[in-house]
């Protein structure tokens, strides 16, 4: 065990795996290829032919144009929805990746130490997952509603508190919009933080161990490091995913009021479907491409070297 | 002595924050069962009724007889599982080129393969739509599960790779230098070693998959084909039809069988996991 | 592979076994023998025998049934229809273009000038007679009505706004809007919330609003269906109805959470819950708060024209649904048009108390004789309906931004309205 541990480095980088075999990568990569080329691929290159037309999805054959572009990245509401977005998103990756990672180390050493409780609050958090995005919003209307019966004015009532206006407040709406986002996307990060944690090679532990480490520098100096690679996955997975979300939202609050959580997916989703407007649908998704493959690069340059190629 | 004091001060910092969390990922799931279980006078009756005075199953009963709801879930178990699986046939041997395999452009390839992830649906669904109905693929479950594959494709690719990573590459050498075929040492030690890896992409696919609106919605018309994230909608949709109680029991059956399936499989999982775990 | 047989397995465990399903007539997606040779497939909304109401799921089995007796050797397949209604007219409509629609399906009233300016639907006009055509209200008639003068839907239902309000501490019906207000802060006062209405990102807060617009006698869109509600004929009118409401909020004659409420269910939950008073909501409400509530409690419960500006400029908004035929097969064109007078025109009407869009009817069924239902008649008359132009759902999607912002206090009523003019513009110049 310990001797691979300590061949480990120099492997990587030694002549005599590459010597062998060159292999190509292709008949690996071709399952990939196909699938994606055959059910994704074609949908995906209308898209960006859709931006330069003036398409509408009411028919019509439309005509190349450049325009659209001029014309969507100009709306005056524009900044207003990225502005939301960045909250949104930001708010969502930060409050899932803290806490999912919080629940993975607990539950490890809880697991370690025998304590009671990890199945069940394992099994609470994956649940809340598996809630499909409606439901999601139509469970947490329920909570957030502020009538005099709400699941949670009615419990601050009960309490003495005064209630909140949770949805109705257009600054609060939006961290009730977080707050129900990381209920439900919590667990993933937690499956990816948990599975990364038990993947640590335990003889790094008996080494800091040896050298009488507390607990708070093993953690600073063996798991975080050691978790940064699964950590920034997970960042942009979730990044993604966030800048996706659209349908709990569209459930809870609609984007509302006036357009306070009216993020750009949600946006997307009214213009094409209330306004029709294909092509200008497709610049805006063509915008958060971009947006999510710049977050993705940002991510990736704090990828440790190897992984980076 | 001051090492098991410290230990019993951790169990209890763990013990509250677990009762913290427990707190917050139940309270809306407990407020749901509350909700479903009250008699449509008792609705509204807040937090002071969290336990009905008269609970009721009427609701679930309304929910399972008025609609096809166990068809629904039938296909969203059926359209997930089957998804995961293909998923992880189709991303496995991708992650493992990605993570043994010096090549030209690697990182553009990863990047490229995410940038499809990073494409809402929303915009797709159209052209999506418009392509399928032209490939003759649209009201079966074919066409919908192989969407489903390639939009699991990039995070499971990712993922796998990210724990392939984690196996000294070491073991391939020897195994190589041992005459084995790259495919034998694939399939011989990378793909056993990655279990945990396997195991969590499979989760989160089938979450995935269970949880999927845009795309049944478009592609599937046919009631009977239906999976639940479209049925919970369409059960909710109508505007004469929906009360909270009722709803409250349809989201609640929605959710059940991934319960049992968590609950049935996490043992497995566990020690998939743990077994990666001891071997890595 | 071991994953997901132990998925399987835990699955069939799980749901245990099916219910078998014997060869009824009618099922949940199918109405008629399985093995009938001619299908139609109608998508359809909660009107129907799977609607989650018992008593209107068995009248409505009895009417398919009937109907599918007599038309042997028919069986119809049933879909389903979501709730989001943009949504779904935006799949219809692609599923239209691709071969792909159902043959026969329910249309909302104001997606229907979508529908007929694609070209995707076919005429009924052979099918109704120049006289039943002739009984529909005029807006009714015009909804239906394409450009060659055929009729390519039939609306057979309708609907309308009221003013809701427990006779107990709101004892006279308000006439104003200054009368409305008085009376929901009384309400208040009482201990009530105030007075309710839709405020959020859904349809019904602008449709359930406009009301106080056309009341005055604004106009939405001109008669090319350009927007013009903030012109300067129109403006003026605009902004005094969304001060209507502003003030409303900001008074304290409306909580605050109006900004949240987009589901007319909201106000059966407060009524019944005992917290509000006064509600703006749709006739349909008074049949289910009557499910919902005691009898006494219901006793309490009457409704009233909207207010107006002044108690003679007063107008609600009118909707409702269609059945509209897709297929190209004219034999199911005719199954569609039959389905629509057998079971829809009159019949379910009576059945669910959905008010029917042809004045006959209400002499015909007992149902409409009722003191409550003659009100709705009454109030029909000062009925509108949305505009049937392209650009409407855009026009409503920028008063509901608009609504939240002014309900919110977060912008003045004149910014917020001239920048939902703008848009509305700037998408019909789109369009």
């Amino acid at each position: 065990m310990s001797a691979s541990a300590a061949r480990r480095k120099p492997s990587i980088l030694g002549a005599s795996g590459r010597q062998n075999r060159l292999p190509s990568p292709y008949p690996w990569l071709m399952p990939v290829i196909l699938v994606m080329g055959l059910f994704y691929l074609y949908p995906v290159i209308d898209v960006f032919r859709y931006a330069f037309t003036d398409l509408t999805l009411l028919g019509g054959e439309g005509h190349y144009t450049l325009s659209t572009f001029g014309n969507v990245l100009r709306r005056p509401e524009l900044a207003q929805i990225l502005w939301v977005t960045f909250v949104f998103t930001a708010g969502s990756v930060i409050g899932q990746q803290v806490i999912g990672l919080a629940i993975a180390l607990v539950v490890v050493r809880a697991e370690k130490r025998r304590l009671f409780g990890t199945t069940i609050l394992r099994t609470t958090a994956l649940v809340a997952w598996v809630v499909p995005g409606i439901a999601g919003g139509i469970i947490w209307k329920m909570l957030f509603n502020e009538a005099p019966f709400g699941g949670l004015n009615s419990l601050l009532r009960l309490m003495g508190m005064a209630p909140v206006q949770w949805l109705s407040d257009p600054d609060i709406a939006m961290w009730s919009v977080v707050l129900s986002n990381i209920w439900r996307g919590t667990a993933f990060s937690m499956v990816v933080m948990y599975a990364a944690l038990k993947a640590i090679d335990p003889t790094l532990y008996e080494a800091a161990e040896m050298d009488g480490a507390t607990a708070r520098q093993k953690l600073a100096f063996v798991t975080l490091p050691q978790l940064r690679p699964a950590i920034l996955v997970n960042m942009i997975l979730i990044t993604i995913q966030t800048l996706n979300t659209f349908d709990a939202i569209i459930a809870l609050s609609g984007g509302g009021p006036g357009r306070a959580t009216e993020v750009l997916s949600l946006y997307t989703f009214n213009v094409v479907f209330r306004n029709y407007d294909l092509a200008a649908g497709s610049v805006l998704s063509i915008l958060m491409l971009a947006i999510s493959l710049g977050l993705a690069l940002v991510y990736a340059a704090f990828l440790p070297k190897e992984d980076r190629s | 002595m001051k090492r098991r004091r410290r230990d019993r001060l951790g169990d209890i910092l763990s013990y509250a924050f677990m009762a913290l969390m427990f707190v917050f990922f139940s309270w809306p799931l407990i407020w749901l069962l509350s909700m479903a279980l009250r008699t449509r006078k008792e609705v509204f009756l807040g937090v002071a009724r969290l336990i009905p005075k008269s609970p009721t199953l009427d609701n679930f009963v309304a929910v399972l007889t008025s609609s096809q709801f166990l068809v629904y879930l039938v296909n969203a178990l059926k359209l997930s599982c089957l998804s995961a699986v293909g998923c992880l046939i189709v991303a496995a041997p991708a992650a493992y080129a990605f993570s043994r395999f010096d090549f030209k452009g690697k990182g553009l390839w990863m990047l490229g393969i995410l940038a499809f992830q990073m494409i809402s649906p929303l915009v797709i669904m159209v052209p999506l739509y418009r392509y399928m109905s032209r490939l003759g693929l649209i009201d079966g479950h074919f066409g919908t599960t192989m969407v489903y594959i390639a939009l699991g494709v990039p995070v499971v690719t990712w993922l796998l790779k990210g724990y392939m990573d984690g196996i000294p590459r070491s073991l391939d050498e020897a195994a190589l230098i041992d005459g084995c075929s790259r495919l034998s040492v694939f399939v011989r030690i990378i793909l056993p070693l990655s279990t945990p890896g396997v195991a969590s992409a499979f989760i989160i696919t089938v979450i995935a998959g269970w949880s999927q609106f845009l795309v049944p919605f478009l592609l599937i018309t046919k009631d009977s084909l239906v999976p639940i994230g479209v049925g919970i909608f369409q059960y909710a949709g109508t505007q004469n039809a929906s009360t909270i109680q009722i709803l409250a029991a349809a989201c609640l059956i929605s959710v059940v069988p991934a319960i049992v399936a968590f609950l049935a499989l996490q043992r497995l999982i566990l020690s998939a996991m743990t077994a990666g775990a001891v071997k890595g | 592979m071991k994953t997901t047989l132990f998925t399987a397995l835990a699955a069939a465990t799980a749901l245990g076994c099916l219910p078998a399903i014997a060869e009824d007539l009618i099922t949940s997606d199918r109405v008629g023998p399985s093995d009938a040779p001619n299908k139609m497939v109608f998508r359809m909304t909660g009107d129907g025998p799977s609607s989650t109401d018992p008593t209107w799921a068995a009248g409505y089995t009895k009417l398919y049934t009937d109907f599918i007796n007599n038309h042997p050797g028919w069986q119809l397949e049933l879909q389903m229809m979501t709730g989001d209604i943009s949504q779904e007219q935006a799949r219809m409509l692609e599923q239209a273009k691709a071969g792909h629609a159902p043959d026969c399906a329910a249309v909302d009233s104001f997606v229907l000038p979508l529908f007929k300016a694609a070209g995707v639907l076919k005429s009924l006009s052979p099918y109704f007679s120049k006289e039943e055509i002739a009984e529909l209200f005029p807006f009714v008639r015009d909804g239906v009505t394409g450009k060659d003068g055929q009729i390519y839907a039939w609306w057979w239902s309708t609907d309308l706004r009221v003013l809701y309000r427990n006779t107990e501490i709101v004892p006279d019906a308000p006439e104003t809007w200054a009368d409305a207000k008085a009376a929901a802060l009384a309400s208040v006062k009482a201990g009530m919330e105030g007075m309710l209405f839709n405020g959020s990102r859904y349809e019904g807060t602008t449709f359930d609003w406009l009301g106080n617009f056309w009341g005055q006698g604004g106009k939405l869109v001109d008669e090319a269906g350009k927007p013009v509600f903030a012109d300067a004929a129109n403006r003026d009118k605009f902004v005094k109805a969304v001060d209507y409401y502003r003030d409303l909020v900001e008074s304290g004659a409306a909580p605050k959470r109006v900004a949240t409420i987009g589901n007319y269910d909201d106000f059966n939950a407060a009524a019944t819950a005992g917290s509000t008073a006064l509600f703006v909501g749709g006739n349909w409400q008074y049949r289910q708060l009557q499910n919902a509530m005691e009898p006494e409690e219901f006793a309490k419960w009457s409704f009233s024209m909207l207010p107006g500006i002044t108690a003679d400029q007063r107008s609600t908004g009118t909707g409702g649904w269609t059945v509209a035929a897709f297929s190209s097969d004219p034999k199911k064109v005719e199954m569609c048009a039959a389905l629509t007078r057998e079971v829809y025109m009159g019949p379910a009407n009576a059945l669910q108390e959905q008010l029917p869009t042809r004045a006959d009817l209400y002499d015909k069924y007992d149902v409409f004789k009722s003191e409550a239902n003659q009100t709705f008649a009454k109030a029909l008359k000062v009925g509108e309906a949305r505009p049937g132009v392209l650009v409407y759902p855009e026009i409503s999607n920028q008063i509901q931004i608009m609504m939240g912002k002014v309900l919110t206090g977060a912008e003045s009523t004149e910014a917020a309205v001239d920048e939902a003019f703008k848009a509305s513009l700037d998408a019909y110049a789109r369009l």
